[in-house]
């Protein structure tokens, strides 16, 4: 049955998209972010879905698509080039055959978002990107919300619409997706018009937040509540009446309280006590590994080169209460542990270079969207809302996976190249606005060498 | 257990049902949206278009 549906959806999609080609650029970021071909049991897991969608998306641009303002941005060639320096290290990879499988999906991760920016060139493309990234991963908050509130949560069990433990079907990943989408939420919510305001839309908004909030409790993902946090200090640039908002978050956070799994609650209170956590202290012992791995290795070691580590470090346990407690330290050893960090991770598997393009990446990202957040400003009287608005949505969404892939290995996440490539998209149409069209210095060089051979 | 399963299956269909829905809706309305391809087709049209090209001159006039 689920099969027949999804391939009832897909198959519609892709005829719709005849009419309208970009209906399959849509199609793909679904089938990236989703990965219908795991939901389904049968048919549908042998088929090449994301191959097929990715050609149509690209084909269909190429083929059959206008180019009018589709600009190739610095934040692209970036792309490229880690792509380029990412394919340079899984050639020299430590782990050859475990490099090449998570090449398998980075490399087509990244190449869509060094091409999608090409494709939306409109203000609605760009809105309809951000709606259907919004709803496929609401596919999987909205699933995992549910269950947690019919109790089918808990730390690794709770099951979303794949039962697996990578990529968003992982607790903590999910977690930071589902709290860096909810700006987008708003921001559709709002600005949206292929659904328009109303009454409807915020409710289906709210409720799809409140999916998003549940996801760290049902997950028990303690980055999770992290990225909560970070939501919060966030809304204060964006709302009206901080204080007001302020004290209702205070007030929401006590009255859900009593509301919370105790098991829930317990492993909360371990962010502070961090010491005495097992997972927390393999991290920092993972952590200084990859730092003088990299300082040996400076061109990384590949994708998966964490399966080389093996360190042996004391784990304090506490035993005993009030005035008995003692503190007894026992040796444990670990070997091929995750590095629980996206910065180490492109660190590790990149090295110093890797990490520049990947932070450069971010950075500009960053700078990029408060560039327009400042020009867009409420008093200025020629200001554009929507470029304000979707630009302080994608900024808010970087800035919560920034905070949510220290403690998670999510550098390569094809839902992370989607917001870098929704911001190149914004970028390059915000600056086509404000300044037309100018030839970049490369463009302007190619042409003026041309120019004996024309004349 | 067996109920357990049965609501988290439910769910599984609830969650896809919604979504797909909406991204079926969505992709509908922009079949039939101008600005999609074209962002000029989305500024507002003249009253009466063929008095567009009248330069300077009243309609009425």
């Amino acid at each position: 049955m689920r099969d027949i549906v999804l391939l009832a959806f897909i198959g519609t999609i892709l005829l719709m998209g005849f009419k309208r080609p970009f209906l399959w650029v849509l199609l793909y970021i679904y089938v990236d972010i989703v990965s219908p071909q795991l939901i389904g049991w049968g048919l549908i897991r042998s088929l090449h879905l994301s191959l097929v969608t990715f050609i149509a998306a690209f084909a269909g641009y190429v083929v059959l698509d206008s180019k009018e303002g589709s600009r190739f941005t610095l934040r692209q060639a970036i792309i490229v080039a880690l792509l380029a320096w990412c394919g340079y290290t899984t050639l020299g990879a430590v782990f050859q055959e475990f490099a090449w499988q998570k090449w398998d999906w980075v490399w087509k991760g990244m190449f869509f978002a060094a091409f999608l920016p090409l494709a939306l060139r409109t203000r609605l493309r760009l809105e309809a990107a951000v709606l259907v990234f919004v709803l496929s991963i609401g596919a999987n908050a909205i699933n995992g919300g549910m269950k947690t509130v019919f109790g089918g949560g808990g730390y690794g069990a709770l099951t979303m619409l794949v039962d697996m433990d990578s990529g968003l079907y992982e607790g903590s990943i999910m977690s930071t997706a589902a709290i860096a989408t909810i700006p987008l939420i708003l921001f559709l919510a709002r600005r949206g018009t292929i659904f328009p305001p109303s009454w409807m839309v915020w409710s289906f908004a709210a409720a799809l937040i409140f999916a998003c909030l549940l996801i760290p409790i049902g997950t028990n993902a303690r980055t999770g509540l992290v990225c909560i946090a970070v939501l919060g200090v966030l809304m204060l640039r964006q709302v009206r009446h901080r204080f007001l908002f302020a004290g209702l978050a205070g007030v929401a956070m006590i009255a859900s309280l009593p509301f919370l799994p105790a098991e829930y609650v317990e492993r909360m209170e371990t962010i502070t006590g961090f010491r005495s956590d097992e997972s927390a202290s393999t991290r920092i012992e993972v952590w200084k590994w990859t730092y003088h791995y990299a300082l040996a290795n400076p061109a990384g070691g590949g994708f998966d080169a964490y399966r080389g580590n093996s360190f042996t470090y004391d784990l304090p346990e506490i035993t005993g209460e009030g005035n008995n407690r003692q503190i007894t330290y026992s040796e444990v050893t670990d070997e091929g542990r995750a590095y629980h960090s996206s910065y180490f991770e492109v660190l590790g598997e990149q090295g110093w270079l890797g990490l520049f393009l990947w932070l450069a990446l971010q950075g500009l990202g960053l700078w990029q969207m408060e560039r327009i957040r400042w020009r867009e400003k409420a008093y200025r009287s020629d200001r554009d809302v929507f470029m304000h608005d979707l630009a302080t949505a994608l900024q808010h969404a970087q800035i919560i996976f920034l905070v949510g892939a220290l403690f998670v290995g999510i550098a390569f996440q094809p839902f992370v190249f989607i917001l870098i490539a929704m911001q190149c998209a914004v970028w390059s149409q915000w600056k086509l606005a404000r300044k037309g069209f100018k030839p970049s210095p490369v463009a302007e060089k190619i042409g003026v060498s041309q120019e004996p051979l024309v004349s | 257990m067996l109920s357990s399963c049965r609501t988290h299956s439910l769910i599984d269909y609830f969650s896809i049902a919604l979504t797909h829905g909406l991204i079926m809706v969505a992709a509908w309305r922009l079949l039939f949206r101008g600005d999609l391809d074209d962002e000029r087709a989305a500024e507002p049209k003249p009253d009466k278009p063929w008095l567009k090209n009248r330069a300077g001159g009243s309609p009425d006039a």
